[in-house]
């Protein structure tokens, strides 16, 4: 079976069964929403400061969200041992790797799209933001915390502790991506120049890469434990 | 290996002239001691298993174990709770590391050369290896095109209902009993048709007429030159299909054939 057909079959298999069981975008989705109402209650926002410390409280939504999303993702493998049979499949490990990346990628994308609108309307943002250009904010960022989090959520799979050792592992490494992530997306809703904020997604684009090469070559020793 | 080789020469020749290599082994061993007679290469079969050991903190689980299984051969393993039955099994498929010895699929090794040997086999486990929210259907689809076979509707719709499941082909996964998803395991084994089964427990959550249905199937297996290696305890369905059996105590295996085990345990 060729390289991108593995791909394709892992995305297959896992966007089918989120459809059918809607476990994880449901479970990120409404965590994220209880994010936004707490940081909307708690902060006594006015539209300035709401514009100042939204990029800050987006990330923070995405990245809880995404811990959520990522760490589950292995559960399914994990079930009826499923993990033993993609091991011992016939199938360039990394192209496991980059079909789980898809997937969990995707539905982080797909809660995020739908979360959003909702922070705008909570918040009551003014966005004088290029969407194409957020859109790319986001996918980017997505992307590096997807290729961290499917990497770890491989590694801890068959630890006992996964769920406190998995943030705890992952997130320190993801502080560039959320760095970059957060001066990227407050440069596009302030409608700053691209000089200003340029730089950031670029450096969003090579972490990305970066995470994605080191983590589809160390994925079959993970894997093979 | 030099030393093999000019046996081998030797024998061919001596066929001609009706020497024999072991008397030539003997002269030659007697003429020049301190040249010590090579250890022959082995004949290996579809499963060779060689001085293989593991270890799980300094405790020893399997210890030198030897063994070969020959295509077409169905071997059993049988042996008390922990003896190491399915570590040797988990090796074999190479799911763990052996932590010394070697073993052959196919003649392919099965430490050095991973890739190849996953080529050769296919395992059922205790776990089913189904995704809860896929059917049947699916899961067969997924797991024919993983290993690079293209699915056929009909052939998976006829499979299915050689396994009793062919009113269930469009039903999930989750809803499916253990005795269900193991002969929805076994649907994917005869659709994939591999070199080598190694099946753990396979009768364990069958019912009589899944477990009638698995040795059917095993025995065809053999029959078209499958080889299987499989652990299981209950020895009245296994000594229904094994050609040989194993008795698997301290990690290692001792070998009794089939009529010595019926007889032992009275079981014909």
């Amino acid at each position: 079976m060729n390289f991108f057909s593995v791909i394709g079959l892992i995305v297959w298999k896992d966007g089918l069964s989120e459809l059918r069981s809607r476990e994880n975008i449901s479970s990120m989705f409404f965590f994220a929403l209880l994010t936004i109402f707490i940081f909307n209650f708690s902060l006594p926002l006015d539209q300035r400061v709401a514009q100042t410390l939204a990029p800050g409280l987006i990330w923070i939504a995405f990245s809880f969200t995404g811990v959520i999303g990522l760490g589950r993702s292995f559960l399914a493998e994990r079930d009826n041992d499923c993990l033993e049979a993609l091991l011992n499949a016939p199938v360039p490990k990394g192209a496991l790797y980059l079909g789980k990346l898809l997937g969990n990628f995707l539905f982080m994308l797909t809660a995020e799209v739908l979360l959003f609108p909702l922070f705008i309307l909570f918040f009551n943002l003014e966005v004088n933001a290029n969407p194409g250009l957020l859109l790319l904010v986001f996918i980017l960022g997505t992307l590096g915390l997807a290729a961290l989090g499917t990497l770890f959520s491989a590694m801890m799979v068959q630890v006992r502790a996964r769920e406190v050792m998995f943030p705890i592992l992952m997130l320190p490494l993801a502080v560039p991506v959320l760095i970059a992530a957060v001066q990227a997306t407050a440069g596009i809703l302030q409608g700053s120049p691209w000089a200003q904020y340029g730089s950031w997604i670029s450096l969003l684009a090579v972490f990305d890469l970066i995470f994605i090469v080191i983590a589809f070559w160390t994925f079959e020793f993970i894997l093979e434990g | 290996m030099c030393v093999t080789r000019l046996y081998a020469s030797i024998e061919s020749i001596g066929r001609e002239i009706t020497w024999n290599s072991s008397d030539l082994k003997n002269c030659i061993e007697n003429s020049f001691p301190g040249l010590q007679a090579a250890p022959a290469p082995p004949a290996r079969g579809m499963i060779a298993v060689e001085h293989l050991s593991k270890e799980y903190q300094h405790a020893a689980v399997l210890r030198d174990v030897t063994l070969s299984v020959n295509a077409g051969e169905c071997y059993a393993l049988f042996g008390a709770n922990g003896a190491g039955k399915t570590t040797l099994l988990r090796i074999l498929a190479t799911l763990q590391r052996p932590s010394g010895g070697r073993f052959f699929l196919g003649g392919v090794d099965g430490v050095a050369q991973r890739d190849a040997a996953r080529q050769l086999f296919s395992l059922i486990a205790h776990g089913s290896h189904h995704y809860d929210e896929l059917t049947a259907l699916e899961n067969l689809y997924f797991s024919i095109r993983l290993h690079g076979a293209k699915p056929d509707e009909d052939a998976c719709q006829t499979v299915l209902e050689r396994v009793g499941l062919g009113d269930f082909t469009a039903s999930r996964v989750r809803v499916f009993s253990s005795g269900m998803k193991k002969r929805l395991a076994f649907a994917r084994a005869m659709l994939l048709r591999p070199a080598i089964l190694f099946l753990d427990e396979p009768y364990a959550a069958l019912d009589e007429s899944g477990m009638a249905l698995i040795n059917t199937f095993l025995a065809e297996h053999s029959e078209a030159g499958g080889t299987v290696l499989m652990t299981s305890h209950n020895r009245f369905m296994t000594a229904q299909v094994a050609h040989r059996v194993g008795i698997m105590e301290g990690g290692r295996v001792n070998e009794m054939g089939v009529a010595e085990m019926r007889r032992r345990h009275e079981l014909f």
